[in-house]
């Protein structure tokens, strides 16, 4: 039996390739487009758009061939059909909010701050974590970060203060 | 021949100098050591430490990636053996093995095994590299931009259409590394393009960031509180390593073959490290007599793919270095490096640079030597490495990437350019695209756009020249070929390159 229809993978990633396309496209058509002798700067980037616009196209137009009757057959089997289960949340934010926390600190903080920062909201990010483990993780890592960054390798940031 | 000899007796001068050496040997000891941590494949450990090479000159910078490069490819394994882990795509197929070795007591083995067949695989790749890149040399010298272009193409079009998935996707994502190429200021006419007056962007996008944001955040983003890592139990000692001589003789012949389509397949450009030991994996078992057994402990399910990925990786930096054209994601960021340190690879860079060159091949070998000194006293250590829980690992490892990226720079922009990539690059996994073709489209892309208009400039805008010049035409032939092949495949739901065994599908590139 075939499933209902329903918005699959590569819908989605041919639209976003569409949307990607386009973009690149009118965005580039203000830069030169010249001839192909002499080109200039947009000839090329609204060349890659055009290109990525068609194999958006493509992708979602063969989303359905392919997820279609030949699954049965067994003779290709796309893996994921529907949309796949998207990232965990909570990971994911506090991933993305601990590189943010390494900005924010080390512009306004220091190497130190910037270090616990980050490590702790990104450990704070698995389940399997506590408040304690985070905060001694991340406390380990100022030290090694102490040790290994600023002494050893000289990294430019100082290790407390602002940077500029 | 005795050039070569003496060139090759040169680079081990070079590469022996205590200064490469030390850096050599850091290399291999720091990529081991991460590469073994669960999830941290080659292209993860090799572009979070990209930014310690930066502070050093060029040669020893090079050895010692290197150095990582194969230290992590070896932890791989370890992972994959032990853990039925592959942190790194390629591993995938030791996993189908080796886990059941592992299961049945012969993990040690299974390493002991893989340790000959790497260092076998290595030393043949290297053999050939060596008297293969004067040969291709004096080929690359009658290379023009015409010709440039069109292996280029070919290179992009293979490692986009071989890797895994759908190669419309390939495509897809190896046009969106050509544009991140793009962003930045226009070599030819000073334009800034794509850069939203962000001062930061006019240098182009970060490496560094693309490779991290790509290959180590968007994996964090895919794993946290998804990931099913099992603890090794896995209990090992130096002897336990040391396999038996019928074991050896049972390893020997598939190890043979294994090296020999790793050699074919590294000669191509494009042609990942993943398609080629599934390969090999799957003439073993078509050759086999008992063919049944593979996926229940065969050593020869373990031994041909080990060595086809090694001899492939020392044969593919015959392109890397001779032609400029990398053979994979992870040569792209080797080549990306090399291109940082104010090192442009091409035909000449054997006459300019020969330290740099034979410095290279010749601690290949003394890299191999030390993984195997290395890795023999401290598989103890490895094994407790692999019981490092992920909750622990992952913000570690995020720190490490950010302080890695400001380094290169001293910039904080870059560093949320990591983020940014790391949310695409999650983007594009949740949606079933491969990622590694962004990596070659990046670092290509400068080079292809360069060329392409200066090949155009030359023949007065007639595009026919690329089939005009015999060598550029032989290139774009493999190109047609290339296509027509898939859209056989396509037409026939024959697939080309085999799928991934279950327990990989989540694994980036």
């Amino acid at each position: 039996m075939a499933a209902p229809r329903r918005l699959q993978t590569d819908h989605v990633g041919g639209a976003l390739l569409v949307v990607m396309g386009v973009a690149i496209v009118l965005l580039g058509l203000q830069y030169r487009m010249n001839t192909l002798v002499r080109m200039g700067s947009g000839f090329i980037p609204v060349v890659l758009g055009v290109i990525m616009t068609v194999v958006g196209i493509a992708v979602a137009a063969l989303a359905d061939r392919e997820a279609g009757p030949s699954t049965q057959k067994g003779a290709i089997r796309t893996r994921h059909v529907a949309l796949p289960e998207p990232p965990d949340l909570r990971g994911s934010l506090c991933i993305l909010g601990g590189v943010a926390a390494f900005v924010l600190f080390g512009a306004y903080g220091g190497l130190v701050p910037a270090t616990f920062a980050s490590v702790f909201i990104a450990a704070l990010g698995d389940r399997e974590n506590t408040w304690k483990s985070a905060a001694a993780l991340g406390g380990v890592m100022v030290v090694f970060g102490i040790a290994v960054f600023h002494y050893g390798l000289r990294v430019q940031l100082p290790l407390f203060g602002w940077s500029n | 021949m005795h050039q070569t000899l003496m060139d090759l007796w040169f680079g081990f001068g070079v590469a022996l100098q205590p200064h490469n050496l030390m850096w050599s040997v850091f290399g291999v000891l720091i990529g081991n050591l991460i590469g073994v941590l669960p999830g941290m494949g080659a292209l993860t450990t090799i572009s979070m430490l990209l930014p310690l090479t930066y502070v050093i000159a060029p040669v020893p910078a090079i050895l010692m990636l290197a150095g990582i490069f194969y230290g992590s490819q070896y932890g791989g394994a370890i992972g994959a053996i032990l853990l039925n882990l592959p942190s790194h795509p390629p591993h995938a197929v030791t996993c189908l093995d080796g886990y059941p070795m592992t299961k049945a007591g012969k993990g040690g083995t299974a390493l002991g095994i893989t340790m000959m067949c790497s260092f076998f695989a290595a030393s043949v790749g290297i053999i050939v590299m060596i008297f293969m890149s004067p040969i291709l040399v004096e080929i690359a010298f009658k290379f023009g931009p015409t010709e440039i272009c069109s292996i280029m193409l070919l290179g992009l079009l293979a490692g986009a259409t071989m890797s895994r998935g759908s190669p419309l996707k390939g495509v897809a994502m190896t046009v969106f590394g050509l544009f991140c190429g793009v962003v930045g200021t226009d070599v030819i006419s000073g334009t800034a393009r794509y850069t939203f007056d962000i001062p930061e962007l006019a240098d182009g996008l970060e490496l560094g960031a693309i490779f991290m944001g790509l290959f180590g955040i968007a994996d964090f983003l895919m794993t946290v509180n998804r990931n099913t890592v099992k603890i090794s139990k896995a209990k090992l000692s130096m002897k336990d390593m040391r396999p038996s001589r019928a074991e050896m003789k049972e390893a020997f012949w598939p190890m043979v073959r294994g090296t020999a389509v790793g050699t074919l397949f590294g000669a191509m450009p494009g042609t990942g490290p993943t398609i080629t030991t599934f390969i090999a994996y799957a003439i073993e078992r078509k050759i086999s007599k008992t063919p049944e057994k593979f996926g229940h402990g065969m050593i020869a399910g373990v031994a041909s793919p080990e060595a086809s990925s090694h001899s492939k990786t020392q044969v593919d930096f015959i392109p890397t270095m001779s032609l400029g054209i990398p053979g994979d994601a992870v040569m792209a960021l080797i080549l990306g490096a090399l291109v940082i340190k104010g090192i442009q690879p091409g035909p000449q860079l054997i006459t300019e640079h020969p330290d740099i060159f034979w410095g290279l091949i010749a601690s290949f070998w003394i890299g191999n030597v030390l993984l195997v000194i290395l890795n023999v006293p401290m598989i103890g250590v490895w094994v407790r490495l692999l019981r490092v829980p992920y909750k622990f690992l992952y913000p570690a490892a995020l720190f490490f990437i950010a302080v890695g990226v400001y380094s290169t720079k001293s910039s904080l922009f870059d560093v949320g350019e990591v983020a940014l990539f790391g949310i695409m690059g999650a983007i594009f996994l949740w949606l079933d695209f491969p990622i590694a073709p962004i990596a070659l489209g990046f670092v290509l892309g400068p080079m292809l756009e360069e060329n392409f208009r200066r090949a155009m400039l030359l023949s007065r805008g007639d595009l026919s020249v690329f089939i005009h010049r015999p060598i550029s035409a032989w290139f774009i032939g493999a190109c047609s070929l290339l296509i027509l092949a898939q859209i056989y495949a396509y037409v026939r739901r024959v697939r080309i390159v085999p799928p991934m065994p279950d327990g990989a599908e989540l694994v980036a590139e």
